[in-house]
């Protein structure tokens, strides 16, 4: 507080006691005078608190009286703290009004739920998506408007790491994908997107790409056929034999890349998990030692570590496929002179079938990119070995079949280490 | 809002057993509205293992009206609930029935079109089915919506709407007999078309029948076998009255 409402308040004071004590001295009665004054001082001071009170009650904070005095530097005070006041409650309300406009405002569809999946708050988009109504509909459990049993099963089963992709079936086919983030204390965030264009262009991707091989390969067929007897003929003029013998090895390795293609379409059409039919994984270690040990070229050393019997329940073709290409890229990559080891164990988690090589190894920066299809560490080497590019894309696609996850060490020069790492469900029972 | 009265209630518990009962009933309404979307789809793409998955599927349809109305039984027995708790219970016993019925007629669906996917399709890959489908999709969707949210409007709208249903299946019943009479060999799939179209239109008279019960429970008056018309006069009124 500054000194002025205090300066006044001495001045006018110190003036009213000496006009009484004059007035006073006059009259011949100098302290009833002072008394007088005083009395009259007081008043005035009071009336001026009293109508401060009536201001405050009155809850009008801008007619402020106007005092002259300490009160009136009081009333100031009060009003500029209710303006500075006012000031941060309209700029917060501005600013919560912007947040609430620009998430309305979003492309996403957002809900807000409370720990009972409750619905608090929704914006347009989400509105139009899920086919909730204005008001009416806050306060009602999500899961008695959006009734999918997947959506239900999923908001119910809190693995919220992924989306779950529904379709809705009502009027026009539509797909969305609602994600769930809890946040704060038990609240949630449903996130809705349509991903009906996705949806339809993945579908499309998929029928292309199995269609594109399914025609590709009849043609293939007849050239390799022709190349075949071409080559086989003793007439033929010995200057073109070498290209010959080069195309038929080139439309070998193209049948090779369509087979892999249809394979992997074949794979990717059909979501459902895998049969359970018992496969001998042991039986089939040893079928793929002596595929190994009939290549041309092959690592010297070929072992195989049987620590169980269990057998896997999985589709036979599939797992053979998945198995085989690992030993398959294990032999290529690996020298002469070093070391393919096979492995199946089981334990508590479930079983697990490795194949090890000392052969050149995969630089670590590459290791998460592997089973993309196509995808090459080194364009040079995997075309000189003959590969097609996708088998690990098929490893992959057969392991997620299996509920099986693929892990991968390698240290260049070294070798590298993969192995499938099945689920406990995927064993047989030991009897 | 009517759902209001639902949860001023002095016992929390009770409360929740009541909303409980609600979301169980809505969620074997969302399977029920699965199964009718599947059934559809196996007839129209001609899928004979999803047209078999679904009649497989029809047992837990059951299993859930069981768990239910054991569920309202024993709220009806240790709670003892009045007016619109009771009114909501009864319902509630009502709609299960409907559904597990409507889960029945798409049962039969599913082995139609398991069947159906084994001979040839019609030029049309029965595009007047797939249409009367959907309409019937959009009546259970409304009528579902308007048990959630105890919506009268709603299910008013709805009850019309079934109207919509019966005449487009007289007309797919007109037209089938047509085709029968032009060529007697399209007899025997003719005759299966018009009992998947019996069972839309029947769900579709399960599906009015809910929004009944929709209305008894908020307003305590039972319009079944009344004109919609002369509720509607009564509502008008007495919210004339109210005013």
């Amino acid at each position: 507080m500054n000194s002025s409402g205090w300066l006044f308040l001495g001045a006018r004071l110190s003036l009213a006691i000496a006009v009484g004590l004059g007035v006073g001295a006059l009259l011949g009665a100098a302290w009833a005078g002072l008394a007088v004054v005083l009395v009259i001082y007081l008043s005035v001071l009071l009336a001026d608190l009293s109508r401060v009170l009536r201001w405050l009650r009155r809850d009008e904070p801008e007619l402020a009286p106007e005092i002259a005095g300490p009160w009136g530097d009081l009333v100031a005070m009060i009003v500029r703290l209710y303006r500075r006041k006012q000031f941060h409650k309209l700029r917060l309300l501005r600013l919560l009004r912007e947040l609430r406009r620009s998430t309305a405002a979003m492309p996403d569809g957002v809900v807000v739920l409370n720990p009972q999946a409750e619905i608090l708050w929704f914006n347009r988009t989400a509105a139009r998506l899920l086919g909730l109504r204005g008001k009416s509909d806050i306060g009602l459990r999500i899961e008695n408007l959006v009734r999918s049993p997947e959506f239900v099963r999923y908001l119910r089963g809190g693995q919220y790491a992924l989306p779950v992709i529904l379709r809705s079936t009502v009027g026009v086919e539509q797909y969305l994908s609602v994600q769930i983030v809890p946040y704060g204390a038990g609240q949630l965030l449903a996130l809705v997107r349509d991903v009906t264009h996705q949806a339809r262009l993945e579908a499309m991707r998929k029928d292309f790409v199995a269609n594109a091989s399914h025609e590709l390969r009849s043609p293939l067929t007849v050239i390799s056929g022709y190349l075949e007897t071409l080559t086989q003929d003793a007439a033929i003029d010995p200057a073109i034999a070498g290209p010959l013998q080069e195309m038929r090895r080139q439309s070998a390795r193209m049948t090779g890349i369509v087979q892999d293609l249809l394979e992997l379409s074949r794979l990717e059409s059909s979501d459902s998990s895998a049969p359970e039919q018992p496969i001998d994984v042991v039986a089939l270690m040893a079928q793929l030692r002596r595929d190994v040990l009939a290549r041309p070229l092959h690592p010297a050393q070929v072992l195989m570590h049987a620590d169980s019997s269990l057998k896997l329940l999985g589709e036979d073709e599939m797992i053979h496929s998945a198995f085989a290409n690992l030993v398959d890229n294990a032999a290529k990559y690996t020298a002469p002179e070093g070391s393919l080891q096979m492995r199946w164990w089981t334990d508590d988690q479930g079983g697990h079938f490795s194949v090890t090589d000392t052969g050149i190894g995969i630089a670590a920066d590459h290791i998460p990119r592997l089973t993309e299809r196509f995808y090459r560490v080194d364009s040079g080497r995997s075309r000189a070995t003959g590969g097609s590019g996708l088998g690990l894309a098929i490893v992959k696609h057969v392991l997620q079949r299996h509920g099986a996850q693929l892990s991968i060490e390698s240290q260049e020069g070294r070798g590298s280490n993969f192995t499938c790492h099945f689920p406990r469900e995927r064993l047989e029972r030991a009897t | 809002m009517d759902a209001a009265d639902l949860t001023h209630h002095t016992s929390k518990r009770f409360n929740e057993e009541l909303e409980r009962v609600r979301t169980k009933v809505l969620a074997m309404g969302g399977f029920v509205e699965e199964q009718l979307g599947r059934s559809l789809t196996a007839l129209v793409d001609g899928d004979s293992a999803l047209g078999r998955a679904v009649a497989q599927d029809d047992y837990k349809v059951n299993g859930m009206e069981v768990s239910i109305d054991e569920e309202c039984s024993r709220i009806l027995a240790t709670r003892a609930p009045a007016a619109g708790d009771l009114r909501m219970i009864v319902a509630t016993i009502k709609t299960i029935t409907d559904l597990e019925r409507i889960g029945d007629e798409c049962e039969k669906i599913g082995h139609i079109a398991a069947r159906l996917a084994t001979i040839e399709r019609p030029a049309n890959r029965y595009r007047e089915v797939k249409h009367l489908g959907r309409t019937v999709q959009s009546l259970m969707h409304d009528t579902l919506d308007a048990f959630a949210r105890l919506d009268v409007d709603m299910a008013l709208k709805t009850c019309r709407q079934d109207r919509v249903v019966d005449e487009e299946y007289e007309a797919i019943q007109r037209q089938c007999i047509t085709f029968m009479m032009e060529d007697p060999r399209t007899i025997r799939r003719g005759l299966d078309v018009m009992w998947v179209v019996r069972s839309l239109e029947r769900i579709g008279d399960h599906a009015k029948n809910i929004c009944e019960y929709v209305i008894y429970m908020v307003h305590g008056k039972d319009v079944r076998h009344t004109s919609l018309d002369q509720f509607e006069r009564e509502l008008a009124e007495r919210a004339g009255q109210q005013r």
